[in-house]
Protein backbone atom coordinates (compact mmCIF):
# COMPACT_ATOMS: atom_id res chain seq x y z
CA UNK A 1 0.00 0.00 0.00
CA UNK A 2 2.68 2.43 0.90
CA UNK A 3 4.54 1.48 -2.45
CA UNK A 4 1.65 2.46 -4.20
CA UNK A 5 1.00 5.50 -2.60
CA UNK A 6 4.54 6.04 -3.38
CA UNK A 7 4.37 5.44 -6.75
CA UNK A 8 1.17 7.37 -7.16
CA UNK A 9 2.80 10.43 -5.55
CA UNK A 10 6.28 9.76 -7.84
CA UNK A 11 3.41 10.23 -10.54
CA UNK A 12 1.74 13.26 -9.76
CA UNK A 13 5.16 14.58 -9.19
CA UNK A 14 6.16 13.75 -12.73
CA UNK A 15 3.17 15.43 -14.10
CA UNK A 16 3.45 18.62 -12.10
CA UNK A 17 7.17 18.80 -13.59
CA UNK A 18 6.02 17.63 -16.98
CA UNK A 19 3.25 20.68 -16.69
CA UNK A 20 6.15 23.52 -15.20
CA UNK A 21 7.42 22.90 -18.21
CA UNK A 22 5.44 22.74 -20.67
CA UNK A 23 4.41 26.55 -18.87
CA UNK A 24 8.35 27.53 -18.62
CA UNK A 25 8.67 26.81 -22.76
CA UNK A 26 6.90 29.74 -24.04
CA UNK A 27 8.29 32.14 -21.34
CA UNK A 28 11.87 30.49 -22.25
CA UNK A 29 10.89 31.38 -25.81
CA UNK A 30 9.44 34.58 -25.45
CA UNK A 31 12.57 35.55 -23.45
CA UNK A 32 14.93 34.49 -26.26
CA UNK A 33 12.75 36.67 -29.03
CA UNK A 34 12.78 39.08 -26.55
CA UNK A 35 16.81 39.09 -26.06
CA UNK A 36 16.93 38.94 -29.81
CA UNK A 37 15.28 42.22 -30.21
CA UNK A 38 17.32 43.73 -27.66
CA UNK A 39 20.46 42.77 -29.46
CA UNK A 40 19.39 43.66 -33.29
CA UNK A 41 18.29 46.96 -31.52
CA UNK A 42 21.53 47.46 -29.77
CA UNK A 43 23.30 46.66 -33.13
CA UNK A 44 21.09 49.06 -35.26
CA UNK A 45 22.34 52.16 -32.73
CA UNK A 46 25.69 51.52 -33.07
CA UNK A 47 25.79 50.67 -36.87
CA UNK A 48 23.63 54.41 -37.09
CA UNK A 49 26.21 56.07 -34.89
CA UNK A 50 29.02 54.73 -37.12
CA UNK A 51 27.08 55.21 -40.37
CA UNK A 52 26.50 59.04 -38.76
CA UNK A 53 30.51 59.32 -38.48
CA UNK A 54 31.26 57.90 -42.24
CA UNK A 55 29.19 60.49 -43.45
CA UNK A 56 30.23 63.61 -41.61
CA UNK A 57 34.21 62.69 -42.57
CA UNK A 58 32.93 62.30 -46.66
CA UNK A 59 30.34 65.84 -46.41
CA UNK A 60 33.49 67.51 -44.70
CA UNK A 61 35.72 66.28 -47.90
CA UNK A 62 32.99 66.76 -50.18
CA UNK A 63 32.46 70.36 -48.41
CA UNK A 64 35.90 71.20 -48.99
CA UNK A 65 36.27 70.41 -52.37
CA UNK A 66 33.49 72.68 -53.33
CA UNK A 67 34.77 74.85 -51.60
CA UNK A 68 38.57 74.96 -53.41
CA UNK A 69 36.46 74.71 -56.60
CA UNK A 70 34.68 78.09 -55.91
CA UNK A 71 38.22 79.38 -54.96
CA UNK A 72 39.57 78.44 -58.49
CA UNK A 73 36.75 78.79 -60.63
CA UNK A 74 35.43 82.39 -58.72
CA UNK A 75 32.49 82.75 -56.31
CA UNK A 76 30.53 84.21 -59.40
CA UNK A 77 30.73 80.71 -60.71
CA UNK A 78 29.48 78.19 -58.00
CA UNK A 79 26.67 79.45 -55.86
CA UNK A 80 23.34 78.61 -55.45
CA UNK A 81 21.92 81.80 -57.99
CA UNK A 82 23.14 79.33 -60.84
CA UNK A 83 21.26 76.76 -59.56
CA UNK A 84 18.61 75.00 -62.53
CA UNK A 85 15.01 76.30 -61.94
CA UNK A 86 13.75 74.82 -64.90
CA UNK A 87 11.18 72.37 -65.09
CA UNK A 88 13.68 68.46 -64.99
CA UNK A 89 12.95 65.45 -62.78
CA UNK A 90 15.89 64.11 -60.90
CA UNK A 91 18.32 62.04 -62.30
CA UNK A 92 19.15 60.35 -58.44
CA UNK A 93 16.00 59.31 -56.74
CA UNK A 94 14.34 56.37 -54.54
CA UNK A 95 13.26 52.91 -54.82
CA UNK A 96 10.86 52.86 -51.58
CA UNK A 97 9.56 49.22 -51.11
CA UNK A 98 7.44 47.68 -47.71
CA UNK A 99 9.93 45.17 -45.82
CA UNK A 100 8.00 42.71 -43.71
CA UNK A 101 9.78 41.99 -40.52
CA UNK A 102 8.96 38.68 -37.94
CA UNK A 103 6.10 38.92 -40.12
CA UNK A 104 4.28 41.52 -38.35
CA UNK A 105 5.85 44.82 -38.55
CA UNK A 106 6.31 46.30 -42.05
CA UNK A 107 9.05 49.06 -42.57
CA UNK A 108 10.14 50.91 -45.34
CA UNK A 109 13.32 49.42 -47.37
CA UNK A 110 15.10 52.32 -49.56
CA UNK A 111 17.58 51.70 -52.18
CA UNK A 112 19.08 54.32 -54.59
CA UNK A 113 18.74 54.93 -57.72
CA UNK A 114 21.69 57.08 -58.54
CA UNK A 115 21.90 58.58 -61.92
CA UNK A 116 19.00 56.26 -63.01
CA UNK A 117 20.90 52.99 -61.93
CA UNK A 118 20.21 51.01 -58.64
CA UNK A 119 22.24 51.03 -55.68
CA UNK A 120 22.00 48.60 -52.99
CA UNK A 121 24.85 49.21 -51.09
CA UNK A 122 26.99 46.65 -52.56
CA UNK A 123 27.56 47.10 -55.75
CA UNK A 124 25.47 48.91 -58.37
CA UNK A 125 23.70 47.80 -61.52
CA UNK A 126 21.05 49.08 -64.15
CA UNK A 127 17.73 48.80 -63.41
CA UNK A 128 15.53 46.97 -66.35
CA UNK A 129 14.42 50.42 -68.21
CA UNK A 130 17.72 51.80 -68.64
CA UNK A 131 18.87 48.58 -70.41
CA UNK A 132 16.37 48.20 -72.64
CA UNK A 133 16.58 52.14 -73.83
CA UNK A 134 20.04 51.27 -74.02
CA UNK A 135 19.81 48.20 -76.04
CA UNK A 136 16.95 50.12 -78.23
CA UNK A 137 19.43 52.64 -78.81
CA UNK A 138 16.62 55.40 -76.98
CA UNK A 139 19.34 57.88 -77.26
CA UNK A 140 19.53 58.20 -80.30
CA UNK A 141 22.61 56.05 -81.58
CA UNK A 142 21.89 53.32 -83.98
CA UNK A 143 22.67 49.82 -82.75
CA UNK A 144 25.60 47.62 -84.85
CA UNK A 145 25.31 45.76 -87.57
CA UNK A 146 25.71 42.16 -87.28
CA UNK A 147 25.87 40.04 -90.40
CA UNK A 148 26.09 36.15 -89.94
CA UNK A 149 24.62 34.62 -87.25
CA UNK A 150 22.07 36.35 -85.31
CA UNK A 151 24.19 34.43 -82.18
CA UNK A 152 26.72 36.96 -82.43
CA UNK A 153 24.46 39.65 -81.53
CA UNK A 154 23.24 37.75 -78.66
CA UNK A 155 27.13 37.47 -77.32
CA UNK A 156 28.07 40.90 -78.51
CA UNK A 157 24.93 43.20 -76.34
CA UNK A 158 25.34 41.58 -73.09
CA UNK A 159 28.89 43.15 -72.83
CA UNK A 160 28.27 46.38 -74.37
CA UNK A 161 25.09 47.08 -72.12
CA UNK A 162 27.40 48.05 -69.16
CA UNK A 163 29.78 50.71 -70.91
CA UNK A 164 26.25 52.17 -72.85
CA UNK A 165 25.10 52.49 -69.47
CA UNK A 166 28.38 54.11 -68.42
CA UNK A 167 28.14 56.35 -70.73
CA UNK A 168 24.83 57.41 -69.86
CA UNK A 169 25.84 57.93 -66.27
CA UNK A 170 28.53 59.97 -67.39
CA UNK A 171 26.58 61.81 -69.78
CA UNK A 172 23.79 62.74 -66.85
CA UNK A 173 26.70 63.57 -64.42
CA UNK A 174 28.47 66.28 -67.05
CA UNK A 175 24.83 67.55 -67.59
CA UNK A 176 24.55 68.06 -63.51
CA UNK A 177 28.18 69.64 -63.66
CA UNK A 178 27.73 72.20 -67.10
CA UNK A 179 24.87 74.03 -64.57
CA UNK A 180 28.54 75.59 -63.36
CA UNK A 181 29.85 76.02 -66.82
CA UNK A 182 31.24 74.33 -69.83
CA UNK A 183 34.54 73.53 -68.33
CA UNK A 184 34.59 72.90 -64.42
CA UNK A 185 37.29 72.40 -61.97
CA UNK A 186 38.56 68.93 -61.40
CA UNK A 187 37.78 69.97 -57.66
CA UNK A 188 34.19 70.41 -58.51
CA UNK A 189 34.28 67.06 -60.02
CA UNK A 190 35.46 65.11 -57.16
CA UNK A 191 32.84 67.26 -54.38
CA UNK A 192 30.18 65.81 -57.07
CA UNK A 193 31.86 62.15 -56.23
CA UNK A 194 32.02 62.91 -52.32
CA UNK A 195 27.77 63.90 -52.47
CA UNK A 196 27.11 60.80 -54.25
CA UNK A 197 29.00 59.08 -51.61
CA UNK A 198 27.29 60.81 -49.13
CA UNK A 199 24.00 59.90 -50.75
CA UNK A 200 24.53 56.47 -50.46
CA UNK A 201 25.74 56.87 -46.83
CA UNK A 202 22.27 58.09 -45.96
CA UNK A 203 20.69 55.58 -47.56
CA UNK A 204 22.42 52.91 -45.35
CA UNK A 205 21.33 55.73 -42.51
CA UNK A 206 17.88 55.34 -43.63
CA UNK A 207 17.30 51.85 -43.57
CA UNK A 208 19.16 51.40 -40.40
CA UNK A 209 16.91 54.02 -38.90
CA UNK A 210 13.73 51.59 -40.08
CA UNK A 211 15.24 48.81 -38.49
CA UNK A 212 16.54 50.40 -35.16
CA UNK A 213 12.79 51.90 -35.08
CA UNK A 214 11.50 48.53 -35.89
CA UNK A 215 13.27 46.89 -33.53
CA UNK A 216 12.73 48.99 -29.98
CA UNK A 217 8.69 48.46 -31.12
CA UNK A 218 9.54 45.08 -30.35
CA UNK A 219 11.15 45.72 -27.06
CA UNK A 220 8.94 48.03 -26.08
CA UNK A 221 6.05 45.35 -26.60
CA UNK A 222 7.96 42.56 -24.55
CA UNK A 223 8.05 45.04 -21.89
CA UNK A 224 4.69 45.58 -22.06
CA UNK A 225 4.28 41.98 -21.90
CA UNK A 226 6.16 41.06 -19.02
CA UNK A 227 4.47 43.87 -17.09
CA UNK A 228 1.01 42.17 -17.86
CA UNK A 229 2.47 38.79 -16.71
CA UNK A 230 4.00 39.87 -13.56
CA UNK B 1 -2.51 46.50 -34.52
CA UNK B 2 -3.10 50.07 -34.15
CA UNK B 3 -1.40 52.97 -35.53
CA UNK B 4 0.17 51.06 -37.92
CA UNK B 5 0.80 53.03 -41.17
CA UNK B 6 0.91 51.51 -44.46
CA UNK B 7 4.81 51.87 -45.98
CA UNK B 8 3.94 52.93 -49.93
CA UNK B 9 5.90 51.27 -52.73
CA UNK B 10 7.61 53.70 -55.01
CA UNK B 11 10.09 53.50 -57.82
CA UNK B 12 11.39 57.01 -58.23
CA UNK B 13 10.83 58.77 -54.81
CA UNK B 14 12.88 61.86 -54.08
CA UNK B 15 15.05 62.80 -51.47
CA UNK B 16 14.06 66.81 -50.57
CA UNK B 17 16.89 68.68 -48.52
CA UNK B 18 16.56 71.57 -46.48
CA UNK B 19 20.16 72.79 -45.27
CA UNK B 20 22.36 74.93 -46.31
CA UNK B 21 23.67 76.36 -49.39
CA UNK B 22 26.72 74.31 -49.76
CA UNK B 23 25.12 70.96 -48.47
CA UNK B 24 22.17 71.74 -51.18
CA UNK B 25 24.59 72.68 -54.20
CA UNK B 26 26.61 69.21 -53.27
CA UNK B 27 23.69 67.43 -53.45
CA UNK B 28 21.88 69.08 -56.07
CA UNK B 29 25.22 67.96 -58.30
CA UNK B 30 24.44 64.64 -57.21
CA UNK B 31 21.48 64.63 -59.49
CA UNK B 32 18.89 64.96 -56.63
CA UNK B 33 17.10 68.07 -57.72
CA UNK B 34 13.99 68.13 -58.91
CA UNK B 35 11.58 70.90 -60.43
CA UNK B 36 7.98 70.05 -61.02
CA UNK B 37 5.27 71.40 -63.52
CA UNK B 38 4.46 73.72 -61.43
CA UNK B 39 8.00 75.26 -60.13
CA UNK B 40 7.82 73.81 -56.71
CA UNK B 41 11.46 72.36 -55.87
CA UNK B 42 12.65 69.57 -53.56
CA UNK B 43 14.54 71.71 -51.40
CA UNK B 44 14.92 74.89 -49.37
CA UNK B 45 18.06 76.78 -49.32
CA UNK B 46 18.61 77.96 -45.73
CA UNK B 47 20.23 81.34 -45.30
CA UNK B 48 20.16 84.07 -42.39
CA UNK B 49 17.37 85.33 -44.53
CA UNK B 50 14.98 82.83 -44.23
CA UNK B 51 12.55 82.62 -41.45
CA UNK B 52 11.56 80.15 -39.25
CA UNK B 53 7.67 80.11 -40.61
CA UNK B 54 9.35 79.68 -44.24
CA UNK B 55 11.37 76.39 -42.70
CA UNK B 56 8.42 75.01 -41.20
CA UNK B 57 5.99 75.52 -44.23
CA UNK B 58 8.85 73.77 -45.97
CA UNK B 59 8.90 71.29 -43.15
CA UNK B 60 5.14 70.32 -43.60
CA UNK B 61 5.41 70.49 -47.52
CA UNK B 62 7.92 67.98 -47.83
CA UNK B 63 6.79 65.42 -44.96
CA UNK B 64 3.03 65.83 -46.80
CA UNK B 65 4.67 64.93 -50.33
CA UNK B 66 3.51 61.51 -51.28
CA UNK B 67 6.44 61.85 -53.83
CA UNK B 68 8.87 62.25 -51.38
CA UNK B 69 11.08 58.97 -49.34
CA UNK B 70 13.62 60.93 -47.30
CA UNK B 71 14.01 64.43 -45.90
CA UNK B 72 17.27 65.69 -45.50
CA UNK B 73 17.98 68.65 -42.72
CA UNK B 74 20.46 70.37 -41.03
CA UNK B 75 20.89 69.41 -37.56
CA UNK B 76 21.01 73.18 -36.52
CA UNK B 77 18.00 74.01 -38.88
CA UNK B 78 15.92 71.13 -37.02
CA UNK B 79 16.94 72.78 -33.52
CA UNK B 80 14.94 75.84 -34.94
CA UNK B 81 11.68 73.83 -35.35
CA UNK B 82 12.56 70.79 -33.07
CA UNK B 83 8.90 70.84 -32.09
CA UNK B 84 7.63 69.71 -35.37
CA UNK B 85 10.87 67.60 -36.38
CA UNK B 86 10.69 65.79 -32.67
CA UNK B 87 6.51 65.43 -33.42
CA UNK B 88 7.23 63.68 -36.70
CA UNK B 89 6.75 60.00 -36.15
CA UNK B 90 5.85 58.37 -39.98
CA UNK B 91 8.05 55.99 -41.34
CA UNK B 92 7.81 57.52 -44.78
CA UNK B 93 9.31 60.11 -45.40
CA UNK B 94 12.32 59.18 -43.42
CA UNK B 95 13.57 62.43 -41.48
CA UNK B 96 17.40 62.64 -41.30
CA UNK B 97 19.22 65.41 -39.41
CA UNK B 98 22.27 66.16 -41.08
CA UNK B 99 25.78 68.00 -40.23
CA UNK B 100 26.74 71.14 -41.29
CA UNK B 101 29.97 72.66 -41.83
CA UNK B 102 29.58 74.95 -38.95
CA UNK B 103 27.42 72.72 -36.83
CA UNK B 104 28.67 69.06 -36.49
CA UNK B 105 26.36 66.47 -35.71
CA UNK B 106 25.10 65.71 -32.27
CA UNK B 107 24.11 62.53 -31.18
CA UNK B 108 21.83 63.82 -28.38
CA UNK B 109 19.55 66.32 -30.66
CA UNK B 110 18.86 63.70 -33.20
CA UNK B 111 14.90 63.36 -32.68
CA UNK B 112 15.04 59.22 -33.63
CA UNK B 113 17.66 58.59 -30.59
CA UNK B 114 16.11 60.97 -28.38
CA UNK B 115 12.84 59.57 -29.09
CA UNK B 116 14.39 55.33 -28.32
CA UNK B 117 16.48 57.16 -25.39
CA UNK B 118 13.72 58.72 -23.87
CA UNK B 119 11.32 55.89 -23.86
CA UNK B 120 14.04 53.21 -22.59
CA UNK B 121 15.51 55.23 -20.08
CA UNK B 122 11.70 56.00 -18.40
CA UNK B 123 11.24 52.36 -17.91
CA UNK B 124 14.44 51.95 -16.38
CA UNK B 125 13.41 54.98 -14.57
CA UNK B 126 10.07 53.19 -13.69
CA UNK B 127 11.48 50.04 -12.42
CA UNK B 128 14.06 51.56 -9.99
CA UNK B 129 10.92 53.25 -8.25
CA UNK B 130 9.90 49.98 -7.37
Amino acid sequence: MEEEKKEIDFEIGMKQNQELKLEEEPQQQQKQVGDEHVLRFLDSVDNYLTLFESLSCTLRQGWLELVSARHSMGASRVNSSLLDLKVHSASTSLQVTPDIVDSMEEQPHFILRKWGSLYDGKCSYEDQNSKVDGLQGKSGSPLPRHRGKPQLSEEISPKQAPLMVDDQVQKKRSRSLSVFGTLVSPQLRAAQLSFETALETLVEIANMRSTMLSTFNGVHKELGVAKEIR
Amino acid sequence: MANRAQIPTSNSALIAMIADEDSVVGFLLAGVGNVDLRRKSNYLLVDSKTTVKQIEDAFKDFTTREDIAIVLISQYVANMIRFLVDSYNKPVPAILEIPSKDHPYDPAQDSVLTRVKHLYSAESVASGRR
